[in-house]
């Protein structure tokens, strides 16, 4: 998709009309070379692992999945039913590229992938999310991250 | 995700989002953007394909060693292939007016085979097994209100079996042979199965039931708008 005329509607309107938050700042940091970074996955596809509840319309939670967790057990809960699906039934890494991050890794193009990628539900308003921001900040610092690469659906 | 970059960045991390709707890009300005012309659903475009997928993560994460920001939006230059329908897929025989229990007994070996394929599988968000679907879809059609526990309630528990109706039945689309486009797999699903009428029957039941929240949920989340029927 991602050209307007792409997507069929009704669901071009929700995309082209959908409120976006405006900032006040322009925050931006710099960091290492590539090859010495560690990569977290922040996806917006409301991703669960099996067994748990999927998310709940309009949650503002985050959720952690744990690098090693199995393909097999990941699950994408996103309320939405107006976007491709069979993408995902296919290969996980359409949506969430832990592989492919593997993939750089191993090359030496990045310095590493987090041991721990976080996921939200992309429907939400911004502006609910700012728990779940810090929480996922905090886990960053933890695992000392440095660079995020955000995935939505 | 570009608001999500943009409160990341405040807070000390270094970001790039995949974006998918170019507009909402430039109303947002997050730090670092690459644009995608990917359908939703596959920011990272293209399904089984690490080459096209690693072209993709590298033009993102190279903007994170870039300095001319703050605000970086690029646009990745090529279609994924998959937007194409493929001429050499076929689609699984099916007949939609056949009982949706005979049609899912007769497509569970495709299922099988996608497993086995993929090594995994999407189905799992209605916490039940797939032999107990059709006679929970019946109860719905038949006006009764049952609840799978761990859903909660009636129209949630509904929204999840819809959910991994959709999910068995495009994998089974994809267990053998080329890829089909999206489309192909919709237009399958909706147009040619038992299932994508059941579907489409749920969301009348749904519609016409005094449950507000199964009304509610049934009109917007059991059938895309384009394939309601």
């Amino acid at each position: 998709m991602a050209r307007p005329e792409d997507i069929p509607q009704p669901t071009r309107d929700v995309v082209l009309n959908l409120p976006c938050p405006a900032f006040d700042t322009t925050p931006f940091v710099a960091g290492p070379p590539l090859s010495q970074r560690r990569i977290a996955i922040v996806t917006s596809a409301a991703l669960i692992v099996r067994g748990d509840k999927p998310f709940a319309f309009g949650s503002g939670e985050a959720r952690f999945i744990p690098a090693d967790t199995a393909p097999g057990d990941l699950l994408l809960s996103h309320v939405s039913i107006n976007f491709d699906r069979a993408g995902w039934q296919r290969d996980i890494n359409v949506v969430y590229p832990i592989d492919r991050l593997r993939d750089l890794a191993a090359l030496g193009e990045i310095g590493g992938v987090a041991d721990t990628h976080y996921t939200v539900m992309g429907s939400t308003d911004p502006a609910a999310m700012d728990a779940a921001v810090d929480q996922i900040a905090g886990q960053l610092k933890q695992e000392r991250i440095d660079s995020v690469l955000l995935t939505p659906v | 995700m570009c608001a999500l970059s943009h409160k990341l960045e405040e807070r000390g991390f270094s970001t790039v989002a995949i974006a998918s709707a170019r507009g909402q890009a430039e109303k947002t300005r997050p730090p670092r953007a690459l644009w995608t012309p990917a359908m939703l659903g596959r920011p990272v475009c293209e399904p089984s394909d690490p080459a096209f997928q690693l072209r993709v993560l590298r033009m993102a994460l190279a903007l994170l060693e870039r300095t001319d920001g703050p605000v970086i939006l690029e646009d990745f230059p090529d279609d994924p292939p998959g937007w194409l329908d493929n001429p050499d897929w076929t689609a699984p025989v099916t007949d939609p007016s056949t009982a949706f229990a005979a049609e899912l007994r007769a497509i569970l070996p495709l299922w099988e085979t996608a497993q086995a394929r993929f090594g995994r599988t999407s189905v799992g968000l209605s916490f039940q097994a797939p032999s107990a679907w059709p006679d929970f879809a019946a109860a719905i059609l038949a006006g009764n209100l049952p609840v799978v526990p761990q859903l909660d309630t009636t129209a949630l528990s509904v929204r999840f079996l819809c959910d991994d109706i959709k999910a068995l039945y495009g994998e089974a689309a994809q267990a053998v042979g080329p890829a089909p486009s999206a489309k192909q797999v919709d237009t399958w699903f909706w147009r040619h199965t038992a299932a994508g009428a059941l579907l489409q029957a749920l969301r009348r039941t749904a519609m016409d039931s005094e449950n507000n929240a199964l009304k509610t949920v049934g009109g917007r989340f059991f059938v895309p708008t384009p394939w309601v029927a």
